[in-house]
Order: C-alpha cells, then structure tokens, then sequence
C-alpha cells in the first residue's frame, strides 16, 4: 500500500511560520500558532528555520506509553499515529517520550494533541508558499537526494574523463 | 555593537529540563514511596513480634466502638499513598479520565500503576482495619491474614519499586533510563518509611529510642540512609557517563540551576544532617534532635525525587548533529564529533 509522509526541505523555508497558522486555524478554528501541531524552530541569525512536525515514527515511543490507547496508529490512513482525544486522560506521558519533542499539550483542550496529516490533506503543505513542506510517497522521500548524489557521481565521472 | 554574539545550536546544548511533570509528580512519588516503605518496614515489625513503644493515645472511642491504636503507628502507610494517589490525577489534563487507565492496564505504566496503588491501598487499609476495629471474630492475630499480608508486602514493594520504574519507562531521558532509579527509590522508601514509624512511635516514650527494638530500628534507618547515599552516588556517576544529555543532567543537579534542591535538599537535609543528628541525639538523650533529623530525612526523601524529576534532560535527537556537521559547528575535537 502506498504510505505518504511529510517532507520537510529546511533550505527552503524562510520562517514565515505559515503553516503554523493554518495548523491551528484548520484543527482549532483559532489562528493561534501556540495551539499548532507544526513548530518552526528558528535560528534567526544564521537564516535556519526548520518546521518540526510529527514523524509517525514506525516504532513510536508516544504509542507504547499511552496508558488508554489513545495514541495509536492508523495503517490504513498512511500509517499515521494520532490521539484520540475522546480518549487522552492529558497525562502527557507521550510527550516524556517523544525524543522528537512532538505531541503538544494543548491548555484549551486540556489533551495532548499531535499531526495527524489533516486527515490525507496536509494544511502546512497547501499553503507553504516556498513549498518547504509537502507530502509524498515515503518510498520518494529521498527521491531528491539520490538524484543530488547521483548529479555528483556523473559531475565525478565527467572530471575523470 | 557590544552585543555577544550568541550561538543559538551551541546555546541548544546548555541543559533544558522537561517541563512537563513538576512538583504535583514529585508528591505523588514521594508520598507513594515513603507510605509503602513504612508499610513493609510496619509489616516486618508486625511479623517479628516484636514490641515497640506504645502509642500516646492507644484507645479512642468512635461511635461507641473503642479502637486499638497500638498497631496503627506501624500500618498507616495506606493511608499516604491514598493521599498521594490524588496529586498524579490532579495532574491529568481531563482528571476524571484517570478511570480509563484503570480500564486498560496492560497498556503502560502509568496503567499498571494505577493497579498496583489501588490494591495495595485496598489491602493495606484493610489490613489497618483489622488492627483497629475491636471485633473478635476477625482474629486479627490467626495465621489466614497472612495471606492478605503477604500479597500487601508485595504490592508495597512494587508500589515503592513503581515511583522509579514510572520514570525509567521514560526511555527518552537518559537520567532516568535506569535500573539503578527504581532500587534507589526503594532505598529512600525504606529510610524515609522507617523514620516516619520512629517518628510516629517517639510520642509516649521520646527517651525509648535508645533501647530494645527501637534502637535496632533506628541502626535499620541509619543503615538505610547510608545505603540511599551509595546508591545516589552510583546513580549519578553513571548517568553522568551514559550520554551527553546525562551528563547535562547531573551537572544541571550538582552544578547547574538545581544545586540548592540538591546539596541543601538532597545530600545536607536528606543524608548528612540527619545521620549527624541522629547520633548526637543518641549521646545527649534528645529527644527533639531525633524529631528534626526525622522531619529533614522525610523533606529529603521529597527533594530527592523532586530533583531528579526536574533534571531529566531529552536526549538529542540525530538532526541536532546533522545542522551541526552541516553547518561546520562540529567541535575540533578529535574524540568528538569525527565525521
């Protein structure tokens, strides 16, 4: 089965924190980028900007610590892992977890809330004007930095000939 | 321009301590360890036979039922951890949720411990009962409550061994992802649950420390701290040399912004100060010296699990070294970071 994820190209991104803002406004209605599932992390002065977001680890820590289940992984919607928040009882033993610092307590829901790829249409994608996010078929992921590696090779091959 | 120039991936490095399980967590351990060290210490009295001081007040008169108090001294261990248990789903996001980890507890161990806790305190309070009500047809002394007992010692124990197991499930932060935390929680479970029984037993006879059974306990609790205090220092000595992250937690602890919860809280209030009290107390027959080194132990016990619940730093994940490498921030040292 075709599974997708989330790609994130950090020399694309300019910061803008965008896709923040249409993370919270598509899940909370609110356009308060506190209650985002994607977190920009900046270095302003050296011009990083990389949006953190969900992995859905294969082998997710956040899922063997729930205590009620409600994290979870979903293979029949691109292997995603969500939490269902008619289940989190707001322990945040899943962010504990997390190495990847991911699920977000969420004050105004009193849950723990994660990306659950807006349910097959990434909003953090849609609108990423530089196109820094987006979201593909995992077995592609890598798909530009084989051909980088592969235009090296033959830039290599070219120099010995 | 006098600004410093900060370097915020090397800034990434100073330690950040989770923020996410604060005071209301070290309670709820605290309280969970040092009520189920008091039991099993209570329960290995009980099963010795032997005869420690009185209490102040052995009868009260309750609904026209006189109740025994010379056992409960021993046995209310119970009756913390019921009152610890409260400050974990006080914690919780939705606390009346806290119903569906008891329904799923094969799922974690926030799950089992909520098991563990309930039938402890379930066993443990009816064990309390016994001992307090005056009905004889319980037979609170006949051989069948060894049973109820015996699962009750080890529901204590995992209770006492659970406090540290909780965090080890954390595999994220190195500080805690240790065998050695449970048995050093363990440890201060017994020393401050067999302090708490001294402290308890001290009111009717303050000078009965220094004799007979209470004395033996007394060398017990000494031996118990001294014990924690070995087991603290291993604890901290090989999570220092586990990872880069373990060594930001201990030196968060030893050095950084939790050096006063733990040389004043931990090492000072919970290890030197009491032992030194204690054994000037047993030369000058003091009573009171034996009432404040009891009372630091058990605020030590708090810092303890205080302190390392807040030093526990994340360990790093493989993309900080790969911005690193990236963008030549790599140290020159030749043991680090060779690529």
């Amino acid at each position: 089965m075709e599974q997708k994820v989330l790609v994130v190209d950090q020399e694309k991104c300019t910061g803008c924190r965008q896709c923040e803002l249409v993370c919270s406004v598509y899940h909370t209605g609110a356009s308060n980028p506190s209650r985002s599932r994607v977190r920009v992390v900046k270095w302003e002065h050296m011009g990083i900007y990389l949006p953190m977001t969900c992995n859905h680890c294969d082998n997710a820590f956040c899922v063997e610590v729930c205590p009620t289940k409600a994290c979870h992984r979903e293979p029949e919607k691109d292997n995603r892992v969500v939490i269902d928040k008619k289940l989190c009882i707001g322990c945040r033993t899943c962010i504990m977890a997390c190495p990847f610092g991911q699920p977000f307590f969420d004050a105004g829901e009193r849950v723990t809330v994660k990306c659950d790829y807006c349910d097959g249409d990434p909003q953090c994608v849609r609108f990423c004007d530089v196109k820094a996010i987006s979201f593909i078929d995992a077995n592609n992921s890598n798909l530009a930095r084989r051909r980088e590696s592969a235009n090296r090779l033959a830039d290599l091959l070219k120099q010995a000939r | 321009m006098g600004a410093a120039h900060t370097h915020s991936i090397r800034e990434g490095r100073t330690p950040r301590p989770q923020q996410e399980w604060k005071a209301m967590i070290a309670i709820y351990l605290y309280l969970a360890g040092m009520g189920a060290g008091s039991f099993i210490i209570g329960l290995l009295i009980h099963w010795t036979g032997v005869i420690l001081n009185p209490p102040s007040l052995p009868f009260i008169e309750l609904l026209g039922y006189r109740l025994d108090l010379t056992k409960s001294p021993i046995f209310w261990g119970p009756i913390v951890v019921s009152m610890g248990a409260p400050f974990l789903i006080l914690d919780l996001g939705i606390k009346w949720r806290f119903m569906y980890a008891c329904l799923n507890p094969r799922t974690s161990w926030v799950a089992r411990g909520f098991i563990i806790l309930s039938i402890f305190i379930v066993l443990g309070l009816l064990i309390l009962a016994k001992s307090l009500l005056p009905f004889k047809w319980l037979y609170p002394e006949s051989s069948p409550w060894l049973i109820p007992e015996g699962i009750a010692f080890v529901f204590a124990f995992a209770t006492a061994l659970y406090t540290g197991i909780l965090l080890k499930a954390t595999k994220s932060v190195p500080l805690w992802n240790t065998h050695l935390l449970p048995v050093l929680f363990l440890a201060s479970a017994l020393s401050t649950g067999s302090m708490a029984i001294i402290l308890s037993l001290l009111g009717s006879d303050p000078i009965a420390y220094h004799k007979g059974a209470m004395k033996v306990l007394m060398y017990a609790e000494q031996l118990l701290v001294i014990v924690e205090g070995i087991l603290l220092y291993l604890f901290l000595s090989r999570r220092y040399r586990v990872s880069e992250q373990g060594k930001d937690s201990v030196r968060l602890l030893l050095t950084g912004k939790l050096r006063f919860v733990f040389w004043q809280g931990i090492i000072f209030l919970g290890l030197v100060f009491p032992i030194v009290l204690e054994f000037i107390s047993s030369y000058y027959r003091n009573s009171a010296l034996l009432w404040i080194a009891g009372l630091s132990l058990l605020t030590g016990g708090f810092f303890l699990r205080l302190g390392i619940l807040r030093a526990g730093v994340k360990d790093r994940i493989p993309m900080q070294r790969l911005v690193e490498i990236r963008y030549g921030l790599v140290k020159n040292s030749k043991s680090e970071f060779r690529v």
